[in-house]
């Protein structure tokens, strides 16, 4: 098969399986999670041959969508190693959330439309990997919008996923909003939003540039990737299945707004990038935050996926470094590398740890609250093993994959900009401690409820992803075992020498051990809040900072906006059905023009005038008289 | 297949007038709904045909399939002269699609004296086509005018709540809106100095010699005022909510899916190309008022709505505004894109008018208050909604996209702020649109809903109103799919045209 061949596979195959279910297959659901399976796997084997198969699969196609007059639309692919290294991810993850969806979602009555919009999704999101155009890429990011909106709403008969799926996506129509006025800017600025035609322009210092258009497209990254102040979304959106959690709102559709700016990393303008780096400060710290003081376990994972968000476009709006290459040193757009390298080892070890934790709720029946589990570590070994290995790579243990990319954005925000270095590494204290107060509340000491007492390990489809993911998040971090694969990405990361090195060393290590420790301190005693009980005003204050964002917009939404529109409806209303209608009606009305044809119940009057009125011209027109 | 034996234009316009005929000489009611399955069918099945065609057959001055009948009325100038260009073609097809799911809709619908129903619907039907089909511009007006008439008499005797006075509103409005743009019309007629209505040969004449500026532009604001009145532009928009609040469903599907389009299709294919200076001076008023008036205002006006046929009514206000503000960039782009929006609107209003109705018949109610959990009862019917309302806020993968995405890249070049306001709007779709699907078919059941549902049995969709929903919900994916199935022939015959003398005016 030639690349562009198997690319279209990669693409259609999941949407082949959307239509399949929602024509044929509504009431069949084994049926339908079967071909939904057997399209991701198709995606998983033919995007790892594409994305392995080194410089001959990789290639730029397209052909043209739309035209009108100059301007032209184009469907196309633009298949490079950042693209490659996506589609990997998008394609491992993919399966491994489908297999385990086959257990989870097992008894559920509507399974074929979950498995529908799993591949509606997949479609969707293979779709930004691919696009060689903003356009195109703004096609399919709508398209994530909706998959995620749908799978949100799986339990539609219930109230909270029902505004939770209807939240997210307005709250991501408020970014794409700005993303969409960026592309037309772009568009009108350089002429084209072709990813490499901008990168020609780009090279030949042809570009125009401007602080707006990035800030702009950014302001999609910041619906989608679920950044301060568009962040509410993401923990209400764990309404959804677990699975779905796992695959959209932790390692793939979130992260697509980091990976949408790699893309456009040329347009980036020093300005923009300060904004990006301290918005994504901002979420790491206030999610850490957030973090500590949940009890649900899916929460709890949100907060830390919008931490790690934040983390990932700190990274990229740390922007480029300079490397030194003997004598002379040039500039290696450093941000990239850290942020996608990152994005990779988050996908596993996320995904791994939603999967443990619809492992967990799933062996607790439906128990969500860590203070009612407690004691998992026996009832359910393999899900303890791995969710530990997940805990231990995404608070940097050495030589874990997490380890790895979190020191690349350490030592690139140690290099450009201290006061984020601090902030980062707080907020690495802060995760090691919340993620080692999940795992040992939940895992460790004795059961604290009869779900917990009862917990059972779940089938195979429940634990072999884990054990796939698992592994991947031990080795993920070994760049250096696969140098020929996505090599334009990898020779990216920032990697620290010499006395930095140390430096991140030391802090990496410290990091994590403070915060480690004293959740394992602090949380002793596992049967309520600690630190509820221990300082309640710490508890309140953190748990107002969550709600904040919450009050605000539902003050907005009740108090502003639906006064505003009930006004606006009132005017409309009263003055003009109202007053200058029925007044002007009234006029009408009294200069009689035609009024008597125009009366209620005698309408077939004005047929007869338009019928005379007819007669009359042609008579005229024929000259009969 | 590619020739008929008979002229595809004129049978389908002749072909629901002669059933719509039939049935008023009396035919038993049986065989006159088994007829008119042939009226709203036959046309369906020739705009499919002439759809596909289109690029095939030659083209005389632009339009293919240009035939010219004589009607007796040459002396003034007036001729039946049958073709499609690029862009009445998508709008012929619009109305074969749309006129068939509301036929098939108003067939199963039961209705009070069906026959005569069905009959002011065929009349409808066929003075739909002909609109499209004219290039004559008075054969063009005289269609539109065979078309409303039943469109009120509709309203007030099948209408629902407030008929009385929304029949009122409707035909006074309507009516002064046809006027106004008729004596712009003539206006046009007389000073061309052409003697002819016939659209071709007023273009030769004016582009040889075209029209004064001042002239122009008074042409120009008479014909944007009347048309204006036609489409809702704000604050002229009241009759809309109202009477599609009141019509019938059928009626509401085919006036506000297509007739209303006859407003902007005449300023599209009449007065931007004889008018181009009239555009520019006016471009400016009409962005404001519709992206001010028609996409804000009302945007949040719709948020405020808790009828469900009321809200369906307001955003189809509202989403006009964004074919008067393409209208206004004038762009190629603009103005292609409007035609696109047009035909996705045109769609998707219809699929909502039909499915707001299925959803009342098993509500009993339009009040969004006292629904609630309809989707556990009613799964294809909340699938279906759910498809329409993001047809409707614009979702890849449906037509109203393109529509809405084309006249946002061309309103930047016309105007950035604008361009920012009107992309707001997109929040606003999102906003009631989902609020409305959420409160219909999402959550708990209300206790309002529960009581209703244990007098009445709530059913899924029936395959009679099942068929017509998925015709139109092909439609939209399929130019959502593939759009140039449209544009290639709308830029065609406007990339010539109007975009590079609005673009020379300036």
């Amino acid at each position: 098969m030639t690349p562009v061949a198997l690319a279209l596979t990669v693409l259609l195959a999941p949407l082949g399986s959307a239509a399949v279910i929602a024509l044929f297959l509504r009431r069949q659901g084994t049926l339908a999670s079967a071909v939904s399976l057997a399209a991701a796997l198709a995606v998983a084997v033919a995007g790892l041959g594409l994305a392995l198969g080194g410089d001959a699969y990789r290639f730029n196609a397209s052909t043209e969508w739309l035209k009108l007059g100059s301007f032209s639309l184009s469907l196309g692919f633009k298949f490079d190693d950042l693209a490659a290294l996506m589609l990997s991810i998008v394609g491992i993850v993919g399966v491994c959330v489908h297999v385990f969806s086959l257990g989870y979602m097992h008894d559920d009555e509507a399974k074929a439309r979950y498995f529908g919009g799993l591949s509606i999704f997949m479609f969707s999101m293979l779709g930004i990997v691919f696009a060689d155009n903003l356009f195109m890429m703004f096609i399919f990011w709508e398209l994530v919008g909706f998959s995620s909106y749908l799978l949100i709403n799986h339990w539609h008969e219930r109230a909270a996923p029902a505004a939770a799926s209807k939240k997210a996506f307005i709250a991501n129509r408020v970014g794409d909003f700005g993303f969409l006025l960026g592309i037309v800017m772009c568009y009108w600025a350089n002429h084209t939003v072709n990813l490499s035609e901008l990168d020609a322009l780009a090279a030949k210092d042809g570009l125009v540039f401007s602080a707006l258009i990035p800030l702009l497209l950014f302001c999609g990254a910041v619906g989608k990737s679920a950044q301060l102040p568009l962040q509410v979304w993401l923990p209400d959106a764990m309404e959804g299945p677990t699975p779905v959690s796992a695959l959209i709102h932790a390692a793939t559709m979130v992260a697509a707004g980091i990976y949408m700016l790699c893309r456009i990393n040329v347009l980036m303008v020093p300005d923009a990038l300060t904004v990006i780096m301290w918005t994504g400060t901002a979420t790491a710290l206030y999610a850490a935050l957030c973090a500590i003081v949940q009890s649900d376990i899916k929460k709890i994972l949100a907060y830390s996926t919008l931490s790690q968000l934040g983390y990932m476009v700190a990274a990229f709006g740390l922007g480029s470094l300079a490397v030194a290459h003997g004598d002379h040193s040039h500039m290696v757009a450093a941000g990239v590398g850290a942020a996608m390298f990152h994005l990779m080892t988050h996908a596993f070890f996320k995904a791994l740890m939603f999967l443990g934790s619809g492992s967990v709720i799933h062996g607790c029946h439906h128990e969500q609250d860590i203070f009612k589990m407690g004691g998992l570590k026996t009832k359910m070994p393999l899900t303890f093993a791995t969710f530990t290995l997940g805990v231990l790579a995404i608070i940097g243990f050495p030589f874990l994959a997490g380890f790895f990319s979190k020191d690349a954005i350490l030592y690139l925000a140690y290099a450009k900009n201290t006061p984020v270095f601090a902030l980062l590494a707080l907020t690495a204290v802060l995760t090691s401690f919340y993620m080692v107060r999940l795992w040992k509340i939940t895992f460790l000491g004795a059961a604290r409820s009869d779900a917990a007492a009862h917990a059972h390990e779940g089938g195979l489809t429940l634990t072999l992803p884990l054990v796939v993911l698992a592994i991947l998040s031990v080795f993920g971090g070994y760049t250096a075992l696969y140098p020929k694969v996505f090599s334009e990405v990898f020779v990216l990361i920032p990697i620290a020498h010499g006395t930095d090195h140390m430096v991140i060393l030391i802090t990496s290590v410290a990091v994590t051990v403070i915060g480690a420790a004293s959740a394992l301190v602090f949380y002793k005693s596992a049967a309520t809040d600690s630190l509820g009980a221990k300082s309640p005003g710490l508890f309140g204050a953190l748990t107002a900072l969550q709600f904040s964002f919450d009050r605000g917009y539902d003050y907005y939404v009740a108090k502003v906006q639906q006064r505003f529109a009930l006004f606006l409806n009132f005017l409309e209303q009263i003055f003009l059905a109202g007053l200058i209608v029925r007044g002007l009606a009234g006029i009408v009305g009294l200069v009689g023009l035609g009024a008597r044809g125009l009366h209620v119940g005698r309408l077939n009057v004005y047929l007869y005038w338009f019928l005379l009125g007819l007669v009359i011209l042609w008579i005229y027109a024929t000259e009969i008289f | 297949m590619i020739n008929l034996p008979f002229d595809p234009l004129l049978v389908a316009i002749l072909a629901p007038l002669a059933v719509a005929l039939a049935i008023a000489c009396g035919l038993p009611k049986r065989f006159a709904v088994k007829l008119a399955y042939v009226g709203f069918g036959l046309p369906l099945l020739l705009a499919l045909h002439v759809w596909f065609y289109h690029a095939a057959v030659p083209q005389t001055s632009g339009y293919a399939f240009l035939t010219a009948y004589s009607t007796g009325l040459e002396a003034l100038g007036i001729g039946l002269k049958l073709g499609l260009n690029g862009i009445s073609l998508p709008l012929f097809v619009l109305a074969g699609i749309v006129g068939f799911a509301a036929g098939l809709y108003a067939i199963q619908s039961g209705a009070e004296r069906l026959k005569i129903y069905l009959m002011l619907l065929l009349v409808m039907q066929g003075g739909l086509m002909g609109v499209f089909a004219s290039v004559d511009i008075f054969f063009f007006y005289f269609f539109h005018e065979l078309a409303l008439i039943p469109t009120f008499i509709m309203v007030g005797i099948w209408g629902g709540r407030d008929r009385n006075y929304a029949a009122m509103k409707l035909t006074i409005y309507l009516t002064a809106g046809a006027m106004l743009s008729l004596v712009g019309l003539i206006a046009l007629y007389v000073k061309s100095g052409a003697n002819s209505f016939d659209l071709i040969e007023l273009r030769r004449v004016l582009a040889a010699q075209p029209l004064g500026d001042t002239v122009q532009q008074n042409i120009f604001g008479l014909l944007a005022l009347g048309f204006g009145i036609l489409v809702s532009i704000w604050p002229l928009h009241t009759w809309a909510p109202l009477g599609y609040g009141a019509a019938p469903s059928s009626a509401a599907m085919l006036h506000a899916g297509v007739l209303k389009k006859f407003g902007l299709y005449g300023l599209i294919q009449i007065a931007l190309p004889l008018l181009p200076a009239g555009l520019v001076h006016w471009s400016h008023p009409i962005a404001w008022l519709a992206v001010i008036g028609n996409v804000l205002v009302i945007g949040f006006v719709t948020i405020a709505q808790r009828d469900l046929k009321q809200m369906v009514g307001y955003s189809s206000v509202m989403h006009m505004g964004y074919a008067f503000l393409g209208l206004a960039a004038g762009s190629t782009l603009g103005v292609g894109g409007v035609v696109l929006l047009m035909v996705a609107h045109g769609l998707s209003v219809a699929l909502m008018f039909l499915l707001s109705t299925s959803v009342y018949h098993r509500t009993h109610t339009f009040a969004l208050d006292e629904m609630g959990g309809l989707a556990q009862k009613a799964p294809v019917l909340a699938a279906l909604f759910v498809a329409a309302t993001f047809a409707g806020i614009g979702l890849p993968g449906f037509a109203n996209f393109w529509g809405e995405l084309t006249i946002f890249v061309a309103l930047w070049e016309f105007s950035p702020l604008i361009t920012a306001l009107a992309v707001a709007g997109v929040v606003i779709s999102a906003i009631y649109g989902l609020r409305a699907a959420a409160a219909v078919f999402f959550g708990p059941v209300t206790p309002e809903f529960a009581k209703v549902a244990a007098v009445n049995p709530v059913t899924d969709l029936r395959w009679s109103e099942r068929l017509p929903a998925l015709i139109l919900l092909a439609a939209l994916m399929f130019v959502g799919f593939w759009p140039k199935s449209l544009s290639t022939a709308l830029d065609a015959t406007l990339a010539p045209a109007p975009a590079a003398r609005v673009a020379a005016a300036k």
